[in-house]
């Protein structure tokens, strides 16, 4: 104890008071009464977030609940129980697979491999007008030319790029909006993993933005992958690889993405 | 001097509080209500906002927690060792380092965040970008959870932390387990340490505060040490070492000679022994505790010579028992004692003893050395001692009658030889001296005055370029002849033809000009072809210097000739062509002095009016308020302002 714990010092000294147990046990009795009281009486934000907090304690406690009860049950031990042969360790956790469930398993396999090679997680994205990708820009002395166009969507701009001459320039793509890494999701692995960009291999909302480098939902990035360690059957290490991207990046200010394997 | 307490520092709340308060104190502090049709900079500056807002509510609190603990690099070595020892020094700087982590991380999301807002194109689209914002703040917070759980901990514990003073007169208690170290500082101070008959009872440190010799004394409780080496000792022993190792202290080594601790008198001299090197320069008192058990007298010849090589380390040993309070007081003078000489001894060796020395006190060297205890009354043969304590006092008394005397034998004698040379030429010398002075002194006393009335009055002043253009001509002439400047007509002609020229007999202040009607009044005014020479006529407003060029040239011979013009000629003419020029009733619209004047007088008599009423116009000034045409009657089709 040191020198400062008064508190417990006090307590090691002189002990609890003499009806310290039973105020406790009261003041935990009360506790149900003084939190359904302060859930009547909350409003807007406190009570969004404490409802919340509320939620997830029910449904601990009804899991826990529920766990008890299984335990009293035990029909699901005793079927598991009936297999004849003994079975090692390692396959211990498995149960047996059904004839219905293979079957139905093959057949998506194949039609997995019917649909061809292009494969991707988004098949189709909402077509994007020019309209909301680029914002015209005025120019000119009165401001009456409109042929400029600033891109509004999140970009990638290669290192090697070079501005025209400002006044000359048709796209202009605002340095805030591009982007160098992506975040790549692995989907084997499950993992995701920051990843530098190399290029965009197609925008599929036109080829303009392809070559333009508009990043929208969908668009097939092509990532340095280096990092990953992935090799190919030969034997090569990979370092470039595309993945296609999931989210909006404008609007969520980053690049998610699942790779293509 | 830095105090250390570590009492100050703030709570630091758990991840899911920080994100609490930082997200609801956005809410709470910024505006609320948005809608898609209002224009989009403000949209964007409305989620620009909030953003901003969560970043620096973050970094703030951030901030708090970094300055509020302390850097080990900048604390006293004593406490940088002890939080060490008790959290870590690793693992706490590395808690900090990771909050200043996040900090820059926070930093970063906000700078980018706020960036990507000014290219927001529609409400939806701002509201996703300030989302995502403040969802990866609090991710980054969440991460720190296990961070700031131990600085909360450690906040908690450091709290608790005895106040200890690492730069004043300190005793250090220090001893195997169960020797009576606590019952020791129990006896001399109110630190109300805990004491049982088992080892390790104290188990961390306690300080307590004493007085001796008019000063305060702080007394640290270790918890006891065994004979190991550094590297096995657990964490209750290694506080003692980290106290004995940087406090600048006297060691009060405690010895029990009863072995009652279960430790042998040969075992704890040789603990002594192996931490001797934390002893270094340090005074040193062995106490030899529970003597009520076992006296000095028991001591076998062994033990007895295992104490002895303790005195030759250079300890002092001191023998008490803290059960019968016998001794307990020579131990703590000792050990006061042996520390309050050596720091002494320091701070004379030191380079600031010379703001000190004066404070030292010196002993009077006396016949006898022992009169040095002798009391010394105050009154004695009924007088006060103090009266004459000075030996050579009646000398210098002596001395200065003498110096006195002769003083004033001289000063009689220079008087008498004064008077003798005294002839009529000087006297009368004198008298004019004395008359300019007196003039001199009158004067100043005047502006004295007149400054003083200047100030006193409390009317709005004149700025320093309109007084110079309110001043009248006949003044400034006035002035300069006071100065002792010629001004004579003939001195000062050039001047008077500028002012005329300029502005004819307007160019004269009104004063002289008043003068000039009384006098002359059948002559025309402006032009007249006679000069008055004199300076009679030309104090009186002088009408007539309208020969500027004749005057113009002799005025410049003049001034060449006699250095009594003023230097700038031509800025004084321009002054007073710029006077003339601003009180011209031509200037102001009207058709002649006599209208000018009557004006004059139309304004006085309605300010006269007006001031008598205790009223100034437009000052306090009660407006009608309920004016009656706009209350009565019954309203039209017109406005309610206005029928
Ligand atoms: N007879 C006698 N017993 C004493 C004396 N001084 C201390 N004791 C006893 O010695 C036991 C230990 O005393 P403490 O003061 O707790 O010893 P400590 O050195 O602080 O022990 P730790 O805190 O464990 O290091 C207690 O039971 C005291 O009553 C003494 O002078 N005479
Ligand atoms: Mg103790």
């Amino acid at each position: 104890m040191a020198q400062g714990d008064y508190i417990e010092l006090f307590r090691k000294r002189q002990g609890r008071r003499f009806d310290h147990e039973e105020r406790t046990r009261k003041k935990e009795a009360r506790g149900n009464h003084l939190n359904s009281a302060i859930a009547k009486k909350v409003r807007g934000l406190k009570a969004k977030q404490f409802n919340k907090k509320r939620y997830a304690e029910k449904a601990v406690m009804k899991k826990k609940i529920k766990m008890h009860g299984e335990r009293l049950n035990k029909h699901q031990v005793a079927e598991q129980r009936d297999d004849s042969e003994a079975v090692p360790a390692y396959l211990l956790d498995r149960e047996g697979m059904s004839h219905a469930k293979v079957l139905s398993n093959s057949i998506k396999q194949k039609r997995k491999e019917k649909a061809g090679k292009w494969n991707v997680p988004i098949p189709k994205v909402k077509p994007m007008g020019e309209d909301e990708v680029f914002k015209i820009v005025k120019s000119g002395k009165r401001q009456k030319k409109q042929w400029k166009r600033q891109v509004n969507k999140v970009t990638f701009v290669g290192e090697s790029f070079t501005r025209k001459p400002p006044k000359l320039e048709r796209f202009i793509r605002p340095a805030a909006l591009r982007f160098k890494k992506a975040h790549v999701t692995h989907p084997e692995l499950k993992a995701t993993f920051n990843l530098d960009l190399i290029g965009i291999k197609k925008n599929p909302q036109s080829p303009l933005y392809t070559s333009l480098g508009v990043i929208t939902k969908g668009t097939i990035i092509e990532v340095n992958c280096s990092d990953l360690g992935l090799v190919t059957p030969s034997g090569k290490v990979v370092w470039g690889k595309y993945a296609q991207v999931t989210n909006h990046p404008e609007n969520d200010g980053c690049i998610n993405a699942v790779l293509l394997v | 001097m830095v105090v250390y307490n570590f009492k100050k520092i703030e709570t630091v709340p758990t991840a899911a509080d920080f994100i609490d308060v930082v997200l609801s104190k956005t809410q709470r502090k910024t505006p609320t209500v948005v809608h898609p049709g209002y224009n989009i900079v403000r949209i964007r500056q409305f989620y620009m906002r909030k953003v901003k807002f969560t970043h620096t509510a973050y970094s703030e609190k951030l901030t708090q927690i970094l300055t509020d603990f302390p850097r080990l690099d900048d604390i006293h070595p004593f406490y940088a060792d002890l939080i060490n020892v008790l959290y870590d020094r690793d693992h706490f700087k590395l808690a900090l380092g990771q909050m200043n982590i996040a900090r820059q991380l926070i930093d970063r999301v906000g700078r980018d965040y706020a960036k990507l807002l000014k290219y927001g194109d529609s409400l939806y689209r701002c509201k996703t970008l300030k989302r995502a914002a403040l969802g990866r703040m609090c991710t980054i917070m969440k991460r720190q959870k296990g961070a700031l759980e131990y600085l909360e901990q450690v906040r908690r514990h450091m709290m608790r932390l005895p106040s200890i003073d690492p730069t004043t007169r300190t005793i250090i208690v220090a001893g195997y387990p169960n020797v009576g170290k606590s019952s020791f500082v129990n006896k001399v101070t109110r630190a109300n340490v805990e004491v049982q008959p088992y080892a390790f009872t104290t188990k961390s440190l306690y300080v307590g505060h004493m007085d001796h010799k008019y000063m305060r004394w702080q007394v640290i409780d270790t918890p006891g040490v065994l004979d190991k080496p550094l590297e096995e000792r657990n964490t209750i022993e290694m506080q003692s070492i980290t106290a004995l190792a940087h406090l600048h202290c006297c060691v009060l080594y405690v010895v029990d000679i009863s072995e009652q601790c279960g430790f042998s008198i040969q075992q704890q001299v040789a603990l002594f022994d192996s931490i001797r090197p934390l002893f270094h320069n340090k005074p040193l008192v062995v106490a030899i505790n529970k003597i009520d058990v076992r006296t000095e007298a028991d001591l076998t010849e062994a033990e007895r010579a295992a104490l002895r090589t303790l005195e030759t380390n250079g300890a002092t040993i001191v023998y008490m028992s803290t059960f019968t309070e016998e001794g307990v007081m020579d131990v703590k003078s000792a050990a006061c004692d042996l520390l309050l000489a050596q720091r002494v001894e320091q701070k004379m060796a030191s380079t600031k003893v010379e703001s000190v020395i004066n404070r030292i006190r010196t002993h009077w060297q006396l016949k006898t050395p022992a009169w040095v205890n002798d009391i010394i009354p105050e009154i004695m043969d009924g007088k006060n001692i103090m009266d004459f304590v000075d030996p050579d006092i009646d000398r210098l008394l002596a001395e200065l009658e003498r110096e006195e005397e002769q003083r004033v034998e001289l000063a009689e004698m220079e008087a008498e030889e004064q008077d003798e040379d005294m002839d009529e030429e000087r006297v009368e010398a004198q008298n004019t001296v004395r008359a300019l002075a007196k003039s001199i002194r009158k004067k100043k006393g005047i502006l004295k005055e007149k400054a003083r009335m200047a100030k006193k009055n409390n009317h709005p002043t004149l700025s320093r370029a309109v007084a110079a253009r309110t001043k009248s001509l006949g003044e400034f002439v006035e002035h300069m002849g006071q100065m002792g400047v010629r001004t004579a007509s003939k001195a000062l002609s050039n001047l008077r033809g500028k002012a005329t020229l300029k502005g004819g007999a307007d160019a004269l202040p009104a004063r002289e000009r008043r003068a000039a009607t009384a006098g002359a009044s059948t002559e025309r005014r402006g032009r007249s072809p006679t000069r008055g020479g004199d300076e009679d006529a030309m104090s009186t407003g002088g009408s007539s210097y309208a020969d500027s060029m004749v005057g113009h040239k002799r005025a410049r011979g003049d001034g060449k000739k006699a250095n009594q013009v003023p230097r700038d000629r031509s800025s004084t003419a321009r002054d007073a062509a710029k006077v003339a020029r601003s009180r011209s009733p031509s200037a102001s619209g009207l058709r002649d002095e006599a209208q000018q004047v009557k004006l004059l007088k139309l304004g006085r008599n309605k300010a006269f009016k007006m001031s008598k009423n205790g009223r100034i116009e437009s000052d306090r000034r009660i407006p009608d308020l309920k004016p009656k045409h706009l209350y009565s009657g019954k309203r039209g089709n017109g406005k309610t302002d206005w029928r």
